[in-house]
């Protein structure tokens, strides 16, 4: 958690809209503006342009995976996290050093995720 | 036809001293017909003989040859010479030969005649090549042509027989010495007959009057004859007479040449003593027979294979059957053809046997061929005959001819039957035991009595139930008892055996009767010496009576009648009543007295009144007795007295009348004792002439003999020659002879110790031999050799032995047959080929039997696995030991992508991967492999750059005791197994994510109603049915595996429970539903149920579905936006209570206005008026495709 007046804006990449809306609203309850993106287009508008400080990226967005929108970030210095159905196994090698949270993940995984994300 | 009718090549003519033949020939004009006359031992007499029946008046000139010591002066001459007025010369060099002349050949000396001049040439050559009657026989013939005669007298050996050929081929005319029985005597003028060439055999006095006859004849035909030889008059005929034989005859013989013809006619003429051709003509018109002489005149010098086609017809139909049933395999069949000439006849005969028999069970054949022509033999025995082959047919040529530059040569196996040797049917003693004599045209140039003899020769020389075939001219005549008449026409004669031939009427055995003859000649001449003296002696001798025991008078001798007064009464030649009266008591006493006695009885003083003298008788009866001393006849003799009695009375008389007496005494003395001595002296000079003649004689003997000696030491010397010569064969023989034991052991072994069974089999299926393992084919003895296969009960199915054999050796070809066991019987592989002898004739076939029951299963089972092999869908391969690959199947060309040209004999290592595992590689390339099944994965590179996982396995190859000799790898294409693996894979870890992310939806959903619930029993109606609802969602999904589900499917699964007629694909009274058929993938279906769920709640709970009047109706369709199919829906709420709107914002209404378009990229409007709450959905169907 920071200090600054604004809230922290947070980046949320899902294509599933009941886990999207549970999330935003964990996210908002913990003090995050969140942007919430169900298509990849979508996604690197956001990750391009928008003032987030943090995101967590669905690497299957409605079929397509989110890895563009992760380069995006890297190059801005944004830190994420993965979040995945899938084992893990898919994910290519540049990317592999990357958190993943392995669905279904609970508050606390979530809460682990964002401080460690945060404080690096 | 017999050789001695064909023209011999004389001495003179090869020799060509002069080439007589070659010049043109210069007749004296004059017509002296010169005889050369030819005798030996036993000759003078024949000369003197020929010489007193000689006239001097003939045309002719004589020659005499005769055979003289070389040493000795002969007196030939001069004897001759006594015996005719003409005057007898010894031969000079250079004396023309005149006619009524008579010319000796001179001692030491060689005679011959050119241009009728005398031709003397000293000394005689050597006694081996002295025949100088041959020498001037053939010198005569070649300067007198047909002009030329001669005659053999008697003689030891055979000179003059040649001359006479050479006399005979020039026309001439040939005469030959008989003896008494009208034969020819033995010796010179026998051989002479046995050229066959002599026109006539006679007595030597009558040749004279025949010589003169012909001579005259001669002469006559002479005037007629052309230039060149041909009397003119004979051509202007020529067709008259052809006509008249083709007529009679039945052939032809316009197209011979004229000029053969025409000598032919001329001899025939000159045989007929036709004057001129008409007479000729009207002669054979006449008689009948003589067209068929002069159709064989014709024919001399034809001679031709098969001659007589229907004659061999003849024996082959009747006469060899016959002769073939009597024969088993060991006996030999005989014949013999005498008079074979150039064996041309012998071959037919051979070849005809050789044909009709086959190759019947072995059995020998001889065929004895005889002539007396050596030369003619030894063409025969050479068997080389100048092309074209006349009457051989072209398949006979082929088959017992071989070709040889110009010539054919008769085959070894023709050949090998016939035996060729002189022989003189007529001289020699015949053949014996023979099945067939064929005599053809032999007959027909002897005459009767010789055709008699030959036929009975013949009779001899056939075995009982032989076969006898002469020529269709030739008949038995006199002879036709002892033959049966098979075929008249052909002349085909079947021995009789009732009559009988007597070896003594063969000539050669006929010696005895010719030296009885001699001898009977001796004693006849005794005989007239005895008479002549006793006419001497009769006026001096006593007169006398023989009388037998009974006194009957069998002889008388002397002037018996002064004794004899014969009684009167019945004749008879009792003595005593012939006896003069006073004389019967003494003779009767004296002839009693004899008779009993067996002793001389003398009575002296018996006196006897005659002519008025006392005559004073001596009676003298003498007993003759026979050899057993009894006395059966006596002499009784009467000698008178009268002299001595008179001078005894004159002495007791008177002196003066006793001086008288004496002087008449002595003076009686005298003229008998001078009578005494002119006797004598004319018996010395007859003695002394003979014995001249004698010795002349003797030497003559002594020459012969000499010669003949010198010739048998010749003989001798020869004999032992060739006694050498045959030691040297015999040992190569012997030596041969061993080799081929040896060889014949090795065959036998061969065939006794080889397992595969054999027979040998002759053409007409007869078996040779065979090999022990036969006996598992055929019931086989050892004595079923030389039997008929086809009488062998066969153990194994092969009926078409018989055609397959024909079929061989038709066509030369080897033939092969799987023969098929029934049941349990093992099968055999028969081949047939054919056999070949030395020289590669075909004689029948060879065949083997190869059992190859085992082969046969091996194959069937080879050919199972080579198909399993080849139809397998795994590459199948093997390598041999040396590392290279053996084999290759489909299956492999097609995993591994290469063909099994480009495989096959490569090393093995080629099928090492691009990257091996450290397994596959120590398997291809260090050749440790192990010695049981193993088993690895690897990676092939097609050459078009596939790959292909391979599973390969692979078995070591070994035979019975474990020795590896070759290994085999198959390799299984794994690319399916591995797809699937993966795909698997794949699926599991879908399913993970599903799983994972239906439990996130879950967890989600139950945080929310969570939130939204008043209590616990709010939150699980509504949490329940909301996992319900994704539950049927999940269910329409899973019915198509999640490709999607239909959306009318989704929205009754919601409206159900509030339908009025369960029926769901109707309208309701309360549902209504109206849009296209619509399928949702899952994200939508999964979503839109969701929405409907919290609708149809909604409406449930406080809309149009909470009364029975409400109704919800909700439409959609689908249309393309952009490139995208999107789906329009409108769910309208109507009759239910009054819509107020919403005071918070639940669940439900965020799940459907916000969620849904968050998912599903699309917009949703959410209205509550007062009629009823609607929401417009519209979404795309599917994602972006980028």
């Amino acid at each position: 958690m920071t200090t600054d007046s604004h809230p922290p804006c947070i980046l949320l990449a899902e294509d599933e809209m009941m886990l999207a809306m549970m999330l935003e609203d964990r996210l908002s309850a913990s003090g995050y503006s969140v942007l919430k993106a169900a298509r990849l287009t979508r996604c690197l508008e956001l990750a391009e342009s928008a003032p987030i400080d943090l995101a967590i990226l669905d690497i299957n967005l409605a079929g397509e995976p989110s890895f563009p929108a992760a380069l995006v970030l890297r190059r801005r210095g944004i830190p994420f996290v993965f979040s995945s159905g899938y084992g893990g196994e898919d994910i290519p090698e540049m990317w592999r050093n990357e958190t993943v949270l392995q669905k279904p993940y609970d508050t606390r995984q979530l809460t682990a995720a964002l401080t460690a994300l945060r404080a690096a | 036809m017999p050789s001695y009718l064909k023209p011999v090549p004389t001495p003179a003519a090869t020799a060509g001293k002069g080439g007589p033949t070659a010049k043109t020939r210069k007749r004296p004009p004059i017509s002296t017909m010169i005889v050369g006359i030819g005798a030996s031992a036993g000759g003078l007499e024949a000369f003197k003989s020929f010489f007193a029946h000689m006239p001097v008046d003939g045309e002719l000139a004589f020659v005499l040859v005769q055979h003289l010591a070389p040493d000795h002066n002969s007196l030939l001459a001069e004897l001759v010479g006594r015996g005719t007025t003409m005057p007898v010369l010894e031969a000079t060099h250079g004396m023309r030969v005149e006619p009524r002349h008579v010319y000796v050949i001179p001692p030491n000396a060689t005679l011959t005649i050119s241009d009728g001049v005398l031709q003397v040439c000293k000394p005689a050559p050597p006694r081996e090549h002295r025949w100088p009657i041959n020498t001037f026989f053939t010198s005569l013939a070649e300067d007198q042509g047909d002009y030329a005669v001669c005659v053999v007298l008697a003689g030891t050996g055979s000179d003059g027989a040649q001359g006479l050929r050479a006399v005979k081929d020039h026309g001439g005319l040939a005469l030959a010495q008989s003896g008494f029985d009208h034969e020819a005597m033995n010796g010179m003028p026998a051989n002479a007959v046995a050229t066959g060439l002599v026109d006539a055999v006679m007595p030597v006095s009558d040749m004279p009057a025949r010589l003169l006859a012909y001579q005259k004849q001669m002469h006559a035909a002479q005037l007629k004859k052309g230039s060149d030889g041909v009397r003119g008059d004979v051509a202007a005929h020529l067709k008259i007479i052809c006509e008249l034989l083709h007529a009679e005859v039945g052939h032809d013989f316009s197209q011979y040449k004229e000029k053969t013809m025409m000598r032919r006619i001329q001899r025939r003429m000159l045989v007929v003593q036709a004057e001129t051709v008409t007479d000729y003509i009207e002669h054979l018109r006449e008689h009948p027979n003589e067209h068929e002489l002069l159709f064989r005149e014709f024919l001399i010098g034809v001679t031709e294979f098969f001659r007589d086609p229907v004659a061999f017809e003849a024996l082959r139909t009747i006469a060899i059957p016959s002769l073939l049933a009597d024969k088993t395999s060991d006996d030999v069949l005989r014949v013999w053809v005498p008079g074979c000439a150039t064996g041309e006849e012998a071959y037919s005969i051979a070849i005809l046997l050789r044909e009709t028999m086959g190759s019947q069970r072995g059995l020998k054949v001889k065929i004895f061929a005889t002539d007396i022509d050596n030369q003619a033999i030894d063409r025969a025995r050479a068997g080389r005959y100048r092309a074209p082959l006349n009457g051989i047919s072209p398949e006979r040529q082929e088959r017992w001819f071989s070709k040889d530059r110009d010539d054919y040569c008769v085959v070894k196996q023709i050949r090998e039957m016939c035996i060729f040797s002189p022989h003189s049917v007529i001289k020699d003693p015949p053949f014996s035991r023979m099945d067939l004599v064929s005599c053809r045209n032999l007959l027909i140039y002897l005459n009767n009595d010789l055709q008699e003899r030959l036929v009975q020769s013949f009779h001899y020389a056939l075995r009982p139930g032989g076969f006898l075939l002469l020529g269709t001219s030739e008949r038995l005549a006199r002879n036709a008892r002892l033959f049966t008449e098979l075929d008249k026409k052909q002349r085909l004669y079947l021995r009789r055996d009732d009559a009988r031939t007597r070896p003594r009427n063969f000539p050669n055995m006929q010696r005895h009767p010719v030296e009885h003859a001699a001898h009977a000649t001796l004693q006849q001449v005794e005989n007239l010496i005895d008479q002549r003296a006793r006419q001497a002696l009769e006026p001096w001798s006593p007169a006398y009576v023989v009388i037998n025991a009974s006194h009957d008078v069998l002889r008388f001798g002397g002037d018996t009648g002064r004794y004899l007064a014969p009684s009167s009464g019945a004749a008879s030649l009792n003595l005593f009543q012939l006896l003069d009266k006073p004389l019967r008591g003494a003779v009767r006493a004296a002839a009693l007295q004899a008779f009993a006695s067996g002793t001389r009885v003398v009575r002296e003083g018996l006196t006897l009144l005659l002519d008025g003298h006392e005559r004073s008788l001596r009676l003298i009866v003498e007993p003759l007795a026979e050899g057993d001393g009894k006395v059966e006849m006596c002499v009784i003799a009467f000698n008178e007295l009268e002299l001595a009695l008179r001078s005894a009375e004159s002495s007791t008389d008177g002196k003066p009348d006793s001086e008288l007496t004496r002087v008449h005494a002595l003076e009686d003395e005298l003229r008998g004792t001078r009578m005494q001595l002119h006797a004598a002296i004319e018996l010395h000079e007859t003695a002394g002439e003979e014995l001249k003649s004698a010795n002349e004689e003797y030497q003559s003997v002594n020459e012969e003999l000499q010669s003949a000696n010198e010739e048998l030491e010749t003989s001798t010397e020869e004999m032992q020659s060739i006694n050498e010569e045959l030691q040297t064969v015999n040992a190569e023989l012997n030596s041969k002879n061993e080799a081929l034991n040896r060889l014949n052991n090795d065959i036998r072994n061969l065939l006794d110790s080889t397992q595969i069974a054999t027979i040998f089999l002759d053409r007409e299926l007869y078996i040779r031999s065979y090999t022990p393992m036969m006996t598992d084919l055929f019931h086989l003895r050892d004595g079923d050799r030389g039997r008929p296969i086809t009488e062998i009960s066969p153990r194994i199915n092969y009926p078409e032995l018989k055609s397959d054999v024909a079929q061989v050796l038709r066509d030369m070809a080897v033939t092969e047959r799987t023969l098929r066991g029934i049941d349990e019987a093992p099968t055999f592989l028969l081949r047939m080929r054919p056999y070949l002898t030395f020289d590669n004739v075909v004689d029948g076939v060879v065949l083997t039997f190869v059992d190859i029951t085992e082969s046969q299963q091996l194959n069937s089972e080879h050919a199972r696995l080579a198909a399993i092999v080849n139809s397998s869908r795994d590459a199948i391969f093997g390598f041999s030991l040396d590392e290279r690959i053996s084999s290759w199947n489909a299956g492999a060309e097609r995993i591994f992508g290469m063909t099994a040209e480009q495989v096959v004999g490569q090393p093995l290592n080629m099928l090492l991967p691009p990257e091996p595992s450290e397994e596959t590689r120590k398997f291809f390339v260090s050749h440790e492999r192990p010695t049981r099944l193993a088993e690895f994965d690897m990676t092939w590179v097609r050459p078009d750059g596939a790959s292909v996982p391979l599973a390969i396995s692979y078995s070591p190859v070994c035979d019975h005791d474990g020795t590896m000799f070759a290994g085999k790898l198959i390799a299984r294409d794994v690319t399916e197994r591995v797809r699937a693996e993966r795909h698997t894979e794949m699926m599991l870890a879908e399913l993970n994510h599903r799983v994972k992310n239906t439990l996130a939806t879950v967890q989600a959903i139950a945080q929310q109603t969570i939130t939204n619930a008043p209590d616990l029993p709010n939150f699980a109606e509504s949490f329940l049915s909301r996992l319900l609802a994704l539950s049927h969602t999940h269910n329409l999904l899973a019915q198509d595996a999640w490709l999607g589900a239909p959306l009318i499917g989704i929205v009754n699964n919601e409206l159900a429970p509030y339908r009025q007629d369960s029926d769901t694909r109707v309208d309701d009274a309360r549902v209504r539903l109206q849009g296209d058929e619509t399928h949702l993938p899952p994200k939508q279906a999964l979503a839109l149920s969701m929405a409907f769920h919290e609708l149809a709640t909604n409406a449930g709970k406080y809309g149009s579905l909470s009364i029975p009047e409400g109704q919800v109706t909700v439409t959609w369709t689908t249309r393309m936006k952009g490139q995208r199919p999107w789906l329009l829906l409108q769910w309208t709420e109507s009759g239910g209570p009054t819509v107020e709107p919403p005071t918070r914002r639940g669940f439900g209404s965020r799940l459907i206005d916000e969620g849904v378009p968050y998912e599903l990229d699309g917009e949703v409007t959410l209205a509550f008026p007062p009629g009823g709450v609607t929401c417009t959905i519209d979404v795309p169907l599917d994602e972006v495709v980028l």
